[in-house]
């Protein structure tokens, strides 16, 4: 077991890849009473085409059969997963991406047993034609639900105006039709190629003694029984760097317009610390064009064009990556024109000054020494950060060396008017 | 594990010292019995004092001095509990010993002093007339925003229906008639009658030491004394019995339920009741879940909650529109069959598990340690965790069979599509 410090941090993470691949981290937390601990496959809503493990050709899944399988995970011969989890005082749960699926729980008792309990249901799969049709009902009023939402539909027409081919387009749970198609013998292909321990990341954080614990899940791990790991192979078709739809609508029964600007990203293929670097610039240059300290914000919240729902964010994975920037208003083509002048006229001169970037800077540095207060944000971005090469506990010292020049650098990433794309959520009787 | 110092008559501070977090956390909270329109100046009211100040006099001028602060999260809010209203006021800002060279909590403690103490207005002593009438939009917007939350807007409906002109219908931001209507002035007094007559719970966590904390808020924020009158408790009261529908241009149906109770917080059953919601709907394993969803699989979520300031239990079900009349059955099944003792020892354990595992898991987090103590505090001073989970492990089948008789069916509010033309 490998023992990592961080001084500056005050906190001391130990790991511990096992013999069959899997990647075990512990975080002691001094002063917790919960222990709260994620399991993790890198495996997401996006991996829809590669080659099956033990087979050669490449096949295409149903859409969102990621997100099918994690809810058809915690069903057993023997009844519910959330029932033992209860018996244990624990909270179970898990979630699906674009690129990771997790389960975790967390609790104050029982830890052993309950990361038993974690390891032996997402290391068993148990699917069966009539389990898997009755979920249909379920992820059929889960998916409803959000069609529902007209935020979610707006993030996600935006979205899928952005991208020609990439999967990030297609909704992460499906459709009804889609899910209508999956069988049990599908949720096997996936489990058995992207389920394998080396494609997965366990995360033990709060009260937790970090032998013991490592003790006891290399004694787990090593009972039972894998195939050998493979390399996986996925396949993504090529993605041009242009939108591929520049502006749609939707009519809802909402009260108000909403808009959203999204700018794809060109700069998609970076890992480990460039990636951490581009990333942190992006979220940096992204927040002072426009944040609330951006004189960009106070002209439109000046001029009444948003409101409290206002938002700007920037996400980035490997292959895809994407700004967006939104609000509800009553003058969605005033908005949109505001953004559009405001980012062109970035292109020749930027908003903001070094001093701007120094204390955007000790902004984020407080947003992480904050967030290390959080053992779930912990856990969840430790994941995400490894499975893209990158360590969480590097962003502070990343960030203390970003410039001015690597802020206007990384934003040359979403530059271009083919970069951009709108989507507008009006209410039922109003056309744009 | 929080010390309590009296700063002023009426003015309380709570610290509780610790070294788990690498930040600080305050929390101001003034009470004021709540009223509609009291809650519709007080929430323009923080709109107002976090947007500017004194010292910093535009959004980006004090946003940008909190962000070279390290980050410092400052924000007003407010909120509501049984017939009473708080504003509040949350600070985090990073440990000093985290920081480079820094001291930003002193910093900090003289801008909560400006935030509170040194409002941005004009020379008459007024808040400026441009900032309130966005501001007071700003709400206007926030309250329509909730007619695009199908779930929150169907819940709003069904309180409504139940609780008409009642405290437990009154939203803590006030209706959007009451706060159209605001003035300046309205604005303005409340502000100084929130400061004059409020009660105020300071509550402070983090590495600090409780005296020394005491002497530099009674600095930083000079509270006079003030007549802290306790509230009159909420009088019970019931509506008929009524089913009602309403479409939208929607998909999901969303089946709201609301029943009555007598058991109220503060009540010997209340923790009873706890339990009863818990095996009910209140966790995966709870009735509801297991039969709605899983057995019969109708819906994603269908869960309840119990609100016993109010003394109502609500069920919260999306479905298909078509299966609400088989929806319904079962809910009302679940909550027969718990009245007639249809219920296992294994429930009973799993809801006390999980409910002691949910309050334990609070105290992990600053917040959470404040919310909890806040709320229990009323029912017992001496509280602690050991001792309330003692409460909920004294309950039995029986128990939680007679608080399933207490719960009576009140209101059905079911919001659905259109028929298709």
């Amino acid at each position: 077991m490998e023992k990592i410090t961080f001084e500056q941090l005050d906190e001391t993470l130990y790991y511990e890849k096992l013999d069959n691949g899997l990647d075990v981290y512990i975080l002691p937390k001094k002063g917790f009473s919960k222990t709260f601990v994620t399991f993790t496959t890198k495996y997401g809503s996006i991996d829809r085409t590669f080659v099956p493990i033990g087979e050669e050709e490449m096949i295409t899944v149903p859409d969102g059969i990621a997100h099918f399988l994690e809810h058809k995970m915690f069903e057993k011969e023997d009844g519910d997963v959330f029932q033992k989890f209860s018996e244990l005082g624990a909270s179970a749960n898990a979630f699906t991406s674009f690129t990771r699926t997790a389960y975790l729980f967390s609790g104050t008792n029982h830890i052993y047993d309950s990361t038993k309990t974690l390891l032996d249901f997402v290391q068993q799969p148990y699917f069966t034609e009539e389990t898997v049709n009755k979920e249909k009902g379920i992820i059929g009023q889960e998916i409803t639900m959000y069609d529902d939402q007209p935020d979610w539909r707006q993030y996600f027409g935006t979205i899928e105006n952005m991208y020609h081919n990439h999967p990030v387009k297609i909704d992460i749970a499906g459709t009804i039709e889609t899910i209508d198609g999956i069988t049990a013998e599908h949720l096997y292909t996936c489990y058995n190629t992207f389920y394998h321990p080396s494609n997965m990341l366990l995360f033990v954080i709060g009260a937790v003694e970090p032998e013991e614990m490592m003790d006891f899940i290399r004694n787990d791990q090593a009972s039972k029984e894998f195939q050998e790991p493979t390399p996986l192979n996925r396949h993504f078709d090529e993605e041009p760097t242009h939108v591929a739809v520049k502006e749609r609508t939707l009519h809802m029964d909402v009260q108000k317009p909403k808009v959203m600007l999204g700018l794809k990203a060109k700069t998609v293929h970076l890992q480990g610390a460039d990636m951490l670097k581009h990333e942190l610039a992006m979220n940096i240059g992204f927040e002072l064009l426009f944040g609330r300290t951006s004189p960009f914000y106070t002209r439109v919240y000046e001029a009444d064009l948003i409101d409290e729902s206002f938002g700007q964010d920037f996400s980035l994975e490997e292959g895809f990556g994407f700004g967006l920037i939104g609000s509800d208003t009553s003058e969605p083509a005033r908005l949109i024109e505001e953004i559009q002048q405001e980012l062109k006229a970035a292109e020749s001169a930027l908003p903001f000054t070094a001093e701007d970037v120094e204390r955007m800077k000790r902004k984020k540095i407080g947003f992480y020494l904050r967030a290390m207060n959080s053992i779930e944000f912990i856990a969840n971005s430790f994941t995400r950060y490894k499975f893209n090469d990158m360590n969480l506990f590097d962003a502070v010292p990343t960030l203390e060396q970003l410039t001015f020049d690597d802020i206007q650098e990384a934003l040359t990433s979403i530059q271009g008017q083919d970069q951009q794309t709108i989507f507008t959520v009006l209410p039922m009787e109003q056309h744009a | 594990m929080f010390t309590t110092i009296q700063l002023a008559k009426g003015v309380q501070l709570h610290v509780h010292p610790t070294t788990q977090f690498k930040t600080v956390n305050f929390s101001i909270k003034w009470r004021a019995p709540l009223t509609d329109e009291a809650a519709a100046a007080r929430t323009v009211l923080t709109n107002v004092l976090q947007h500017s100040n004194a010292k910093y006099d535009t959004t980006a001028a004090f946003r940008s001095y909190l962000d070279d602060l390290y980050g410092t999260v400052l924000y007003f809010d407010t909120a509501k509990r049984g017939n009473e209203h708080t504003v509040l006021l949350n600070v985090e800002t990073v440990n000093d010993q985290y920081l480079k060279n820094a001291n930003v909590l002193q910093e900090v403690l003289q801008t909560i002093h400006t935030s509170v103490f040194e409002p941005n207005v004009d020379e008459a002593g007024q808040f400026k007339e441009a900032i309130v009438n966005r501001e007071r939009e700003m709400v206007v917007q926030r309250i329509q925003s909730i007619f695009d939350d199908k779930t929150r807007y169907a819940q709003q409906q069904l309180t409504k229906l139940m609780r008409p002109n009642h405290a437990a219908s009154i939203s803590a931001n006030g209706s959007l008639e009451a706060v159209k209507a605001l003035t300046v002035a309205d604005v303005t007094a409340a502000y100084h009658d929130m400061l004059l007559h409020d009660r105020i719970d300071i509550y402070v966590v983090g590495d600090v030491q409780p005296d020394e904390m005491a002497t530099r808020l009674k600095q930083e924020l000079p509270f006079a004394d003030r007549d802290a009158q306790p509230l009159e408790a909420i009088p019970a009261s019931t509506t008929e019995f009524e089913y009602v529908r309403e479409q939208q241009d929607m998909k999901q149906g969303k089946l709201h339920i609301g029943y009555s109770t007598s058991v109220r917080f503060g009540d010997d059953d209340f923790a009873a009741m706890q339990i009863f919601n818990g095996m009910f709907g209140g966790y995966p394993h709870a009735k509801l879940f297991m039969n709605v969803r899983e057995k019969e699989s109708l819906a994603y979520y269908a869960s309840s909650s119990y609100s016993g300031h109010y003394g109502l239990v609500f069920v919260l079900a999306g479905i298909e529109a078509a299966n609400e009349e088989k929806a319904y059955t079962l809910i009302q099944q679940q909550l027969t069959a718990m009245q007639q003792g249809d219920m296992t020892e294994l429930e009973l354990a799993q809801t006390k598990a999980m409910l002691t595992n949910q309050l334990k898991e609070a105290l992990d987090s600053a917040r959470g340690q404040i919310e909890v103590y806040d709320q229990y505090k009323e029912l017992d001073e001496q509280f602690s965790i050991d001792t309330w989970a003692a409460r909920w492990d004294r309950i039995t089948l029986d128990d939680v069979a007679r608080m399933a008789k207490y719960v009576t069916l009140e209101k059905v509010y079911f919001l659905s599509g259109k028929e298709q033309e």
